[in-house]
């Protein structure tokens, strides 16, 4: 299996090259460069500020991502990804500018599984079906699948605070999954659990994206996460949040967070992230 | 194990690329046994009491601290033998007990009381509950009348039995009024208090989900404030007793029926201290039974399903 190769593309146009990556020569922004191309996400000249006088938290962030891509956003606190994510999400709206799903709404996850604790697992799953209109005769035989899928089917029966941080996430990745929507948004998912956790969790979502097809945007400040999973990593600035660069990593296949290549990627973009904070000292 | 692994240093980028791209945890089956193994690991099963354990841990204590109480009172009497007619010892109290049971007074006040109470109860949570649904959900009725609810929780209902026999006569209406402005604010503030409590998490993903208004408040909202609801409901009955027993002992005759305030009236009025003693018993012991035939096992089985009970497994 050859090795991960890897673009980045200076959303700054100020250019840089390291060793081992091959940078774009193309500074243009993305929505130019992929206009011809079938889109599944669309921003466009997007801003948000809290309140009239408020500070900016957004500034004009543009951005496509095609069907099926796997999209991670990166960036320290404050950088508005969180945000982004909600107003993609239709859960906030921008101050300017616009976002188009193509699909129409979304599927969304948490960082906190944020299950119903007065329903069993599958009971949570069943009302996301419910929600979208899936007869109640199915619903039982549905929820049990997208459970298996997520090699819970033993647990259907127990409810959230009988499960562990982790399996509580597979939950939520059931029910995301139960709304049954091409684009899945996903808040800092798996931030809150122990690193073996959030291994064995990684290597399931990747799976989950690759069988379904689902087009994924992933908010995280784990640099290692976003070099693991993303096809794409987008880093943002904070205060006001802006898209800094961008890496495109050529998939081949799975890749494991202690491979060479992930770890390549992880030292240059942090090196970008801090150079990013660096920028807010006084 | 690859051998580059054992040796002393590892260079960056030495590995062969094969041993570490690619999925190398081998088959779906693997997997799954490994994740399997990491839920095992990561929960532990529940240790539920067993019915021994749970009689001694409930019902002995208060049994026995009653009796320890029967008993100093019974002491008392025999030592310093106070005067009968002012200090009536337990066994006095039996007596009028008994003989109010072999009357049948005691039959009648128990089950004309607690009729009353309960249906009075029913129509406040009849009131309150989609009170309480619209002051949590509509800011500016909150903001107009949330104050004066809160004002009436205060405001001790025995204090409109005079206005209400005033409006209704001595009748039962006047009963229900003085139940109803006992309980309905308390029910009210308790479902408010409830929702107010909701993780703003769990709206989201109503939201997310594809929630409308309806299926948000009966399918989110509403079961999400259940433990906050359940408390107003609590203390809503505990109001409705104690407001229906005021009321009782304060309008009698006309077409009121005759109920444990009633009786409680009575034997004040017949000098009958032992009488007046044993019905404030009847009355508490009524209050304790509703609570630990109703409510407690509801409030432990919601509790516990959402793993708040903590006492639960400890």
């Amino acid at each position: 299996m050859s090795a991960v190769s890897v673009t980045e593309r200076d959303r700054t146009g100020s250019g840089s090259h390291r060793p081992g990556i091959s940078v774009s020569t193309d500074t243009a922004p993305a929505a130019v460069v992929a206009a011809d191309v079938e889109t599944a996400i669309r921003v466009d000249g997007l801003s948000k500020r809290f309140g009239k006088a408020g500070p900016v938290v957004l500034d004009n962030i543009n951005l496509t991502i095609r069907p099926g891509e796997f999209v991670c956003l990166l960036g320290a606190s404050g950088c508005g990804k969180s945000t982004l994510l909600n107003i993609i999400a239709g859960l906030e709206h921008p101050s300017e500018g616009t976002v188009t799903v193509a699909s129409g709404k979304s599927a969304v996850m948490f960082q906190e599984s944020a299950l119903f604790p007065w329903l069993t697992a599958s009971r949570n799953v069943e009302l996301a079906l419910k929600l979208r209109g899936v007869p109640h005769g199915r619903r039982r035989g549905e929820a049990l699948e997208l459970l298996d899928l997520v090699n819970l089917a033993d647990a259907a029966n127990k409810r959230p605070h009988e499960l562990s941080g982790g399996m509580r996430q597979r939950v939520a990745l059931a029910r995301s999954l139960a709304q049954d929507r091409k684009v899945l948004l996903m808040d800092e998912p798996f931030a809150a659990l122990d690193a073996i956790t959030r291994d064995l969790l990684h290597e399931e979502l990747e799976r989950v994206w690759r069988e379904t097809g689902r087009t994924i945007v992933f908010v995280t400040h784990n640099v290692r996460e976003a070099a693991r999973l993303g096809q794409r990593v987008l880093l943002m600035s904070s205060r006001p949040g802006r898209i800094r660069n961008e890496w495109r990593i050529v998939d081949d296949g799975p890749r494991r967070i202690e491979s060479p290549e992930v770890s390549r990627l992880s030292i240059e973009i942090t090196n970008h992230l801090r150079e990013e904070i660096r920028r807010n000292a006084a | 194990m690859p051998p580059e692994t054992s040796t002393d240093t590892i260079v960056p980028g030495s590995l062969e690329p094969d041993t570490t791209t690619g999925s190398t945890t081998g088959s779906r089956a693997d997997f799954r046994t490994l994740e399997a193994g990491l839920d095992a690991l990561q929960t532990s099963p529940l240790v539920e009491k067993g019915p021994w354990r749970r009689f001694a841990d409930g019902v002995l204590p208060p049994v026995v601290l009653v009796l320890a109480l029967i008993a100093a009172w019974q002491f008392y009497i025999v030592i310093a033998r106070p005067r009968p007619d002012l200090t009536p010892g337990p066994l006095d109290v039996l007596t009028s007990i008994t003989d109010l049971w072999s009357t049948g007074h005691l039959q009648t006040a128990v089950v004309t009381s607690l009729s009353r109470g309960g249906i009075g109860f029913l129509i406040a949570v009849a009131i309150g509950t989609p009170l309480g649904l619209l002051l949590a959900e509509w800011r500016l009725l909150r903001r107009a009348l949330g104050p004066l609810l809160s004002g009436l929780q205060v405001l001790p209902s025995v204090a409109w039995v005079p206005a209400a026999i005033l409006w209704f006569g001595l009748s039962d209406a006047t009963v229900y009024f003085v139940v109803l402005m006992g309980a309905v604010p308390s029910i009210a503030n308790g479902l408010v208090a409830g929702v107010d409590q909701i993780p703003p998490q769990l709206r989201r993903v109503g939201t997310v989900l594809g929630a409308n208004r309806v299926e948000m408040a009966t399918l989110v909202v509403l079961p999400a404030a259940m433990p906050g609801y359940l408390a107003g409901l609590k203390q809503g009955w505990a109001f409705s007793w104690r407001s229906l027993m005021a009321a009782e002992i304060i309008a009698v005759g006309g077409s009121i029926g005759f109920g444990l305030g009633s009786m409680l009236q009575q034997s004040r009025e017949l000098a009958d201290l032992p009488g007046v003693l044993a019905t404030i018993l009847v009355i508490l012991f009524v209050g304790i039974l509703v609570e630990l035939v109703l409510f407690a096992p509801a409030e432990r089985r919601l509790l516990r399903r959402r793993g708040l009970y903590l006492t639960a497994g400890r």
